[in-house]
């Protein structure tokens, strides 16, 4: 090179080039990261979808399946016109702040060129509200109406879970800057919003016919127990990119940080992920015996673990799952024995996990540090947040199906319930060559006639 | 006709209406409109499939 041309000038001048060139670059990662795990959570909802439709019996399969379907088409454009901005303009508790760029016809809510952050981070919130949609999905399946199921899970997928968003899950959240609150993998805020949501709307949607006979809980088989392990196993491949996008890719040299801007790194996030995958199979299998339960385990497992997977010791994180494997059947097994049906144990995998991992952060981590002024994570703190989310749950999800039950919009038709809906409503079987019953006479004995519902 | 520029220099939001704020709350509003239409349909089928059972 001509040494004459490498003026200071000239080598600022290049160095600034360079320096654009990494910012632009940086930018497109951090793009593409989050595309990717967006793309991944939509393997959670073909994962429900198969999950849910399994659970069913055959005659309500296809119903199953159109509610998942529905849900997806209706929570995303909806978190468009108004979950984006809640998120954003409540932070502080029930009244909004200004938060005008989040609005639906606001220059950042489309194509920018100038901004690089704001639709990738909106398409993977819009997909954790699909999953909060998900987990009420599959809890009150084969009686439901499909519209009442639309309806509410646009106020859970859209508002409710992001106003928990907003106040647990966001950088001046009240609850990070009062509580000190922690939960990078979402277990209150999605999982036990969602989880106890599913609990008011149960209560008011009452059980199958036929579920419970003088108050005796009955097994309602799953019409296909091959797919519903297959969805479940599909929800978890799901899970990677939910909890990565659970993760802040942050340009300049910051790096990883939790979305409480504390330091943590991918690496934290696998470790526990799959520790807490493993014992929450363990806990629910040596529980129940029971592969739907076991499979469950798996998300038991995660879910347990996931608000505090930045902070745990992988073997802490192992034993807590185990452990929230058995609490979590134990739960379901409570829900039963008061009359809930729960067709999926979404209360217990969900709600009750979630629940019980916020608290469990504050006892294993309390003491840890947050950044600037925000306190300490103590377990009054995780205590009280896990209640409120659990309320908040709760409260409009007993309320929105209660108003839908006076109105009669609530749940279908005991003759309906007796058809099936998909013959009623859809016009359609799922099996129309199949000519053989969903059973047979045998020789061979039945082992499991006479137990349990779903080894629970 | 909807285009929000005339040239790519120092662009930034470059959607279609993204000058008309009026035209993207007009969207907006058919937006929410198709939403409650389609659970407003999916009522009145529901409501039509019952009422064949009785």
């Amino acid at each position: 090179m001509d040494e004459t041309t490498l003026t200071l000038e000239s080598l600022q001048a290049q160095l600034a080039a360079q320096q654009s060139t990494f910012d632009m670059h940086q930018a497109m990662n951090v793009e593409v990261f989050y595309w990717w795990c967006t793309a991944i959570m939509m393997m959670i909802h073909a994962g429900f979808l198969a999950y849910e439709m399994g659970a069913s019996r055959s005659k309500n399969a296809l119903a199953a399946g159109i509610k998942n379907i529905l849900a997806l088409a209706v929570i995303i454009p909806t978190f468009y016109l108004f979950g984006w901005w809640i998120y954003n303009a409540f932070p502080g508790g029930l009244i909004p702040t200004n938060a005008s760029s989040a609005l639906p016809w606001a220059a950042s809510m489309g194509p920018d060129v100038s901004d690089m952050g704001t639709g990738i981070f909106w398409a993977a919130f819009a997909l954790f509200g699909a999953t909060t949609g998900s987990i009420l999905s599959g809890a009150v399946i084969e009686r439901i109406r499909v519209s009442a199921f639309l309806i509410l899970t646009v106020f859970l997928g859209s508002a409710i879970w992001i106003l928990a968003g907003a106040w647990g899950w966001h950088p001046e959240g009240w609850l990070l800057t009062d509580l000190g609150y922690h939960d990078v993998g979402a277990s209150g805020v999605v999982h036990a919003v969602a989880g106890f949501f599913t609990l008011g709307v149960l209560i008011n949607l009452g059980a199958r016919k036929g579920k419970f006979i003088n108050g005796v809980a009955q097994t309602i088989a799953p019409h296909s127990l091959p797919m519903t392990l297959i969805g479940l196993m599909m929800i978890i491949f799901g899970f990677f990119g939910f909890l990565g996008g659970c993760i802040i890719f942050n340009g300049g040299e910051t790096g990883w940080t939790t979305i409480y801007n504390t330091p943590t790194n991918l690496s934290a996030f696998a470790f526990n992920t799959l520790m807490g995958f493993s014992g929450g199979i363990i806990g629910c299998y040596i529980a129940t015996r029971d592969p739907f339960w076991t499979m469950s385990g798996g998300l038991v497992g995660i879910i347990s673990v996931a608000a505090g997977l930045d902070l745990y010791s992988p073997t802490l994180a192992f034993i807590i799952a185990v452990c929230m494997g058995f609490a979590a059947v134990w739960f379901a097994k409570f829900l039963e024995k008061r009359g809930i049906d729960d067709a999926v144990g979404a209360v217990a995998v969900h709600g009750f996990t979630g629940f019980v991992a916020v608290i469990l952060v504050g006892v294993f981590a309390g003491g840890t540090p947050n950044m600037g002024d925000n306190p300490e994570i103590s377990f009054l703190g995780q205590t009280l947040a896990a209640v409120i989310m659990a309320l908040l749950g709760f409260i409009p999800g007993y309320g929105l199906s209660l108003l839908l039950k006076k109105l009669n919009a609530l749940r279908v038709p005991e003759s309906a319930e007796d058809l099936g809906i998909d013959e009623v409503e859809l016009l359609a079987k799922p099996y129309p060559e199949s000519n053989t019953p969903a059973s047979t006479d045998s020789d061979v004995p039945n082992k499991l006639a006479n137990v349990e519902p779903q080894g629970i | 006709m909807g285009t929000s520029i005339t040239t790519w220099e120092n662009v930034t939001a470059y959607f279609t209406f993204a000058d008309s704020p009026i035209m993207l709350m007009l969207f907006a509003l058919g937006a929410a409109g198709i939403v409650i239409g389609l659970i407003g349909s999916i009522i009145k089928h529901e409501n039509e499939a019952f009422d064949k059972l009785k």
